[in-house]
C-alpha cells in the first residue's frame, strides 16, 4: 500500500491545530486529521507518536489522564500557551509560504 | 534550556513515561482493532516514539556493554591475556605519568599551594635562582601584592655527640604558619616571638633527627642543645608529614635571622652578591595576578638598585613561577621527559598491535555470529559500535589493572629511593583520568580497525594484520635499539679509558661554611702540604667541581654548529698530574695566571679546527681569557654527557671556600683513606671534611646507568616477545588460510623451500617496513639520549646491528615455527578438504 507521507513539520502543525479546540487522545488526533482532510491525509502511527513525544518535549502540549469514549484511562493532549503561540507563528508562516507558492504557480 | 530539563526528566523517570506511552499505544491498538484496521507491532512503535526523547543511545550503550561483558566472560583465556597485556602497556605509562604528576603537577601538601609563587632574579646581566637575604627582607617589608614573603637557606651544622654534618634550614619565622605545618611536639617558629632582635636562639627539630639522635625523647621541648657549639633552645619537633617547599628534608630548622649566630663568619646579612643565597617565595594577595606582583617587585628592585647599585642588578626583575609544587619543569628536562613518554607509548603501541591481531583472529572465529547479525538487520555502524564496545570494555579493564600495576611499581621505586614520607604514590584524579584516557586511546588503536573489518565481513584481507605486525616490529625495534645503546654506554663506561685517573684517587670535601677565602686558602695550602708529605701519595691538587661528583658549573652552548655543555672547573697547577690528564699542547696553568685557561682537546678541535689553539682568546661573558694549553678530553664531572667539553682556570678568591682536594695514591687508595681523613680533621677541628674514594663515586654513577639500561632492556624484551607472538599468529593464520593452495603447489612438485617462500612472502614486507621505521625512529629518538651515553654515538652501529640482529633471529624463529606446518600439508587431504 503506497503511503502518502507527510512532512513532519506539517504533521506538527496539523496536530497543534486540531488540539486548538480542546484536548484529544492520540487516536482521536489521527481520526480528526483524517476526517477533516476529507479522508485524504492519513496519519501513520509510526509518525504520530514520535511527533507527539517531540511536541511534549518542546512544551507545546501537556498530557493529562482522562477517560476515553470506550471508558478507558488514557492520556489526553492539551495545547499549552506556548503551543498556542507556536501554532499562531506556524500558521502565519504557512500562510505566507502558501501565498508565495500560489503566486508563483499562478504567474509562472 | 527548559527543554533540556524536560528531556532530563524523561531520562530520570524513564520507566513512568514509558508506561504511559505504552498505554497510549495499547489504547490506539484497541481503537484501531474496533475500526477493523488492526495495528501489528506496538513495541516497535513504542521504540520509535521513544527515540524522540533522545536517550536511546544510553540504552544502546548499556545493552552493548552488557553484551560485551557476556562475550568476554565466555572466553576467559582471551580476556585474561588481553587485560594482562594492556595492564603492562598502560601500567608502564601510568607509572611514568605518576612520577611526572608527583614532581610537577601535584600541589604540595601545604596550605593553599595555589597562591604560592617562587621567585628568581633576572636582569640583562645575569640570572639567579637565589637572593641575597637583605634583598628578600626588603621585599618582605615593602611588598603590598604579597600577603607573605617566605625565604629559606640551607647550611651544614653539627650538634654535640654526632660527627655527621646535619642539614639545617634557616627559614623566615612565618614559614611554618604560612604553610600550615603541624608540630609533632611543642611549637613551631612564630614570627611574633622568634624574629624579634632580642629573641633567644631557638631550633625546631625534624621528626627524623628527633627519633634518630634524641631517641624520640618526649621531654625534648625546652632543652638546650649545642649547634656548631652554640647553645639553642629546642622549641618543638615538626612532623615528617610536612613537605616544606621542595623535595629535600632538612634535619632541623632555625629562624633565618639567627643564622649568623649559628654559622661562624656568615655573610647572610651582608648586602653582597657573594653572600649566601636564599630562596624566596611569596603568597599572592587574593584576587591579584602574578603579573601585578612581578611589576611591583620590579619597581621595588629598581629602588633597591639605587641604594645598592653594585649588588642589585640594573633592571633587575623577579620572574615568578607557581611555588606550590615539588619541582618545576625546567627547559633541559623536556627532552628526557619526552623520551620517557615516547618509550612508554612505544610499549603501549606494541601491545595494541598484538591485541589488534588477536581481535582480528577472533573476528574470523565470530564470522558466523556476525553474518547472523547482519542477516537480522544489524547495520554496519551498529555492528562496529558493538564490537568496539567490546574493545572499550577490555581497554578499561586494562586501565584499571594498569593503574594498580603502575601504583605498585611507583610504590616500590619510591620506597627504594627513600623519598620523604609525604610523597604519596596513591593515584590522584589526574593519574586516574590519564589511565582512563590511555585505555580509550588503546581501544582506538587496537579495536577500531578489527571492528571495522569484522563488520564489513572482509577480514580475509590480510593488509590490516600486516600493518599491525609492522607497527609492532617498529615499536619493539626502537625499544631494542635504545636498550642496545644504553647497554653499550654502560659497557663503555665500565671498561673504557675515561681520559682521567679515578681508581687511585681520594677526594676530600672540607665542607667550609662561612669561611673567608683567606681562611680557606690557609686550610687548603696546609692540607695539600701535609698530604704531599705522606708516603704513598703521588700528587695532591684542588678542584672546585670534583670529578664524578654532583656539583658542576656548566653552560649549554653551541660551537661551530655542535651542541656542547661547557664544564668550567677551577683547579690548581698540579691538577692535571693528579688526575693523569695529558698535556697535549702549550703549558700548564701557573700561580698568578688569572687570565689564562686550559681547554680540553674536544673543545679546542671544535672551536679552532684549523689553528693552534694556544694563544687564542676565549670570551666568557664580560671576561676574556687566553688559552695557554690544551689537555686531553676528560669528561670529569658528567662522563655520561657526550657533549661535555672542559675549560680549566686557576682557583682564587671567592671560589676557594668551595674547593675540594684530590689525592692520587701510588698504590691501592683504600689503606690511605683513614690517614687522609685524620690529617684533614687535625688542621681545623671545627670542620668536618668528607673523605671518599673516587671509585665509589664512579660506582654510584654507574648504578643509574645500570638501572636505566636494565629497565629499557626489560621493556625491549617484552616488546620483542609481543612482536614474536604477533608474527607467529600472522604466519599460522596465513598457512591455515592457504592450505589448499599449498597442497596444489606440492602436488605439482613444488620444493619445500619454494613453499616456505610462498608462505613467508606476505609478511616479509611488513617486517621489513617495520624494521626500517624502527631504525629511523630510534635514530631520531636517541638524539635526546646523547647526554647520557658516556660518549657512545647515538648512531652507534654496534647497537643498531646488534638490536636488529636479535630482532631478525627472533622473527625467523617466530615465522618458522608455524611455517613448518605448511611443509607437512598432505596434498591429497588438502585437496579433498571442503
Amino acid at each position: 500500500m503506497p503511503k502518502t507521507d507527510m512532512p513532519s513539520g506539517a504533521l506538527v502543525l496539523l496536530i497543534l491545530r486540531v488540539l486548538r479546540s480542546g484536548a484529544l487522545h492520540g487516536y482521536a488526533i489521527a481520526q480528526r486529521i483524517h476526517a477533516l482532510s476529507s479522508e485524504v491525509l492519513r496519519v501513520e502511527e509510526g509518525s504520530l507518536y514520535p511527533a507527539l513525544q517531540k511536541i511534549l518535549l518542546k512544551g507545546w502540549v501537556t498530557a493529562e489522564w482522562g477517560i476515553s469514549e470506550t471508558n478507558r484511562k488514557v492520556r489526553f493532549y492539551r495545547l499549552t500557551p506556548a503551543g498556542r503561540k507556536q501554532l499562531e507563528a506556524e500558521l502565519s508562516e504557512y500562510g505566507r509560504v502558501n501565498e508565495a507558492i500560489q503566486a508563483v504557480l499562478r504567474t509562472a | 534550556m527548559k527543554q533540556f530539563i524536560r528531556r532530563l526528566r524523561y531520562l530520570l523517570h524513564r520507566r513512568r513515561f514509558d508506561r504511559e506511552l505504552a498505554n497510549d499505544l495499547e489504547f490506539h491498538r484497541e481503537m484501531a482493532e474496533r475500526a477493523g484496521k488492526p495495528l501489528a507491532h506496538t513495541l516497535l512503535l513504542r521504540e520509535e516514539a521513544r527515540d524522540a526523547w533522545g536517550w536511546t543511545w544510553i540504552d544502546r550503550i548499556a545493552q552493548d556493554v552488557r553484551y560485551a561483558a557476556r562475550m568476554l566472560r565466555r572466553s576467559p583465556g582471551f580476556t585474561a591475556a588481553a587485560v594482562l597485556m594492556l595492564a603492562l602497556g598502560i601500567g608502564v605509562n601510568v607509572a611514568a605519568f605518576g612520577f611526572f604528576d608527583l614532581m610537577f603537577l601535584r600541589p604540595l601538601p601545604v596550605r593553599d599551594p595555589g597562591s604560592l609563587l617562587r621567585f628568581d632574579r633576572s636582569a640583562p646581566q645575569g640570572y639567579a635562582d637565589n637572593f641575597m637575604y637583605p634583598e628578600v627582607a626588603f621585599y618582605r617589608e615593602h611588598s603590598r601584592t604579597l600577603s607573605a614573603v617566605l625565604a629559606s637557606g640551607d647550611a651544614k651544622v653539627t650538634i654535640e655527640g654526632d660527627d655527621r654534618q646535619l642539614a639545617a634550614r634557616f627559614a623566615t619565622a612565618n614559614f611554618f604558619s604560612e604553610l600550615g605545618a603541624r608540630a609533632r611536639l611543642g611549637r613551631l617558629l612564630d614570627p611574633g616571638r622568634d624574629e624579634a632582635s632580642d629573641a633567644g636562639p631557638v631550633v625546631v627539630l625534624g621528626e627524623g633527627l628527633w627519633q634518630r639522635h634524641f631517641g624520640a625523647d618526649p621531654l625534648i621541648v625546652g632543652k638546650t642543645i649545642l649547634l656548631n657549639g652554640n647553645p639553642a633552645t629546642v622549641i618543638g619537633v615538626v612532623s615528617s608529614e610536612f613537605s616544606g617547599l621542595g623535595l629535600g628534608t632538612p634535619d632541623l630548622w632555625a629562624p633565618i635571622n639567627q643564622q649568623p649566630y649559628f654559622v661562624k663568619g656568615s655573610r647572610l646579612t651582608d648586602f653582597s652578591d657573594s653572600g649566601i643565597g636564599v630562596f624566596m617565595w611569596g603568597r599572592l594577595q587574593a584576587g591579584l595576578t602574578p603579573k601585578v606582583s612581578e611589576e611591583e617587585l620590579m619597581s621595588l628592585a629598581a629602588e633597591l638598585h639605587r641604594q645598592h647599585p653594585k649588588d642589585v642588578w640594573e633592571k633587575e626583575g623577579l620572574p615568578s613561577k607557581p611555588g606550590g609544587y615539588a619541582n618545576s619543569i625546567r627547559h633541559e628536562m623536556v627532552p628526557v621527559l619526552a623520551l620517557v613518554g615516547a618509550l612508554g607509548l612505544l610499549i603501549l603501541g606494541a601491545v595494541c598491535g598484538n591485541l589488534g591481531s588477536l581481535l582480528l583472529a577472533r573476528g574470523v572465529a565470530r564470522e558466523r555470529e556476525i553474518a547472523i547479525r547482519v542477516a537480522v538487520g544489524a547495520g554496519r555502524g551498529r555492528l562496529i559500535r558493538q564490537l568496539f564496545t567490546e574493545s572499550l570494555v577490555l581497554a578499561l579493564l586494562g586501565s584499571a589493572a594498569g593503574l594498580a600495576l603502575g601504583y605498585v611499581v611507583q610504590r616500590f621505586l619510591l620506597a627504594w629511593a627513600e623519598v620523604p614520607v609525604w610523597l604519596d604514590a596513591t593515584p590522584d584524579r589526574r593519574v586516574m583520568l590519564f589511565a582512563i584516557g590511555m585505555g580509550f586511546a588503546a581501544a582506538i588503536m587496537f579495536g577500531l580497525t578489527p571492528a571495522w573489518q569484522a563488520a564489513r565481513q572482509r577480514h580475509r584481507a590480510t593488509i590490516t594484520r600486516q600493518f599491525l605486525v609492522g607497527t609492532q616490529v617498529a615499536a619493539s625495534c626502537v625499544l631494542l635499539i635504545v636498550a642496545g645503546l644504553l647497554v653499550r654506554a654502560l659497557n663503555r663506561a665500565m671498561f673504557e679509558n675515561r681520559g682521567f685517573e679515578y681508581q687511585h684517587v681520594i677526594s676530600i670535601d672540607p665542607h667550609f661554611h662561612g669561611n673567608s677565602s683567606a681562611e680557606a686558602r690557609a686550610y687548603l695550602d696546609t692540607l695539600e702540604n701535609r698530604l704531599r708529605g705522606l708516603p704513598g701519595v703521588d700528587a695532591v691538587s684542588m678542584v672546585s667541581n670534583p670529578p664524578l661528583g654532583n656539583r658542576w658549573t656548566v653552560f649549554k652552548s653551541e660551537v661551530a654548529g655542535h651542541a656542547v655543555s661547557i664544564h668550567y672547573n677551577h683547579v690548581d697547577p698540579p691538577f692535571f698530574q693528579t688526575m693523569q690528564i695529558p698535556l697535549l699542547r702549550g703549558r700548564n696553568l701557573i700561580r698568578g695566571d688569572l687570565r689564562a685557561i686550559v681547554v680540553g682537546e674536544s673543545l679546542a678541535r671544535l672551536q679552532w679546527p684549523a689553528d693552534d689553539p694556544v694563544g687564542k682568546l676565549f670570551r666568557n661573558g664580560a671576561d676574556t681569557y687566553t688559552v695557554v694549553g690544551v689537555v686531553g678530553s676528560a669528561r670529569l664531572v658528567s662522563p655520561e654527557d657526550s657533549d661535555a667539553v672542559e675549560i680549566y682556570q686557576l682557583a682564587s678568591g671567592d671560589i676557594l671556600p668551595s674547593m675540594m682536594v684530590l689525592v692520587k695514591t701510588s698504590g691501592p687508595p683504600e689503606g690511605l683513606v683513614q690517614v687522609v681523613a685524620s690529617v684533614a680533621k687535625a688542621i681545623a677541628p671545627k670542620l668536618f671534611p668528607e673523605v671518599q674514594l673516587l671509585k665509589g663515586a664512579f660506582r654510584d654513577k654507574l648504578q643509574t646507568a645500570e638501572y636505566s639500561a636494565l629497565a629499557v632492556s626489560l621493556l625491549g624484551a617484552v616488546a620483542l616477545l609481543l612482536a614474536g607472538a604477533g608474527i607467529v599468529g600472522l604466519v599460522a593464520y596465513g598457512v591455515t588460510q592457504r592450505t589448499k593452495e599449498i597442497g596444489i603447489r606440492m602436488a605439482l612438485g613444488a620444493r619445500p623451500a619454494h613453499v616456505l617462500a610462498v608462505v613467508l612472502r606476505q609478511f616479509a614486507i611488513p617486517v621489513a617496513a617495520g624494521l626500517l621505521a624502527g631504525v629511523g625512529g630510534a635514530a631520531a629518538l636517541s638524539q635526546i639520549l646523547r647526554q647520557l651515553l658516556y660518549g657512545v654515538s647515538n648512531l652507534d652501529p654496534m647497537a643498531y646491528v646488534g638490536a636488529v640482529g636479535v630482532f631478525a633471529v627472533a622473527v625467523v624463529v617466530a615465522a618458522l615455527l608455524p611455517a613448518r606446518r605448511a611443509l607437512r600439508v598432505d596434498p591429497i587431504r588438502a585437496l579433498r578438504y571442503e
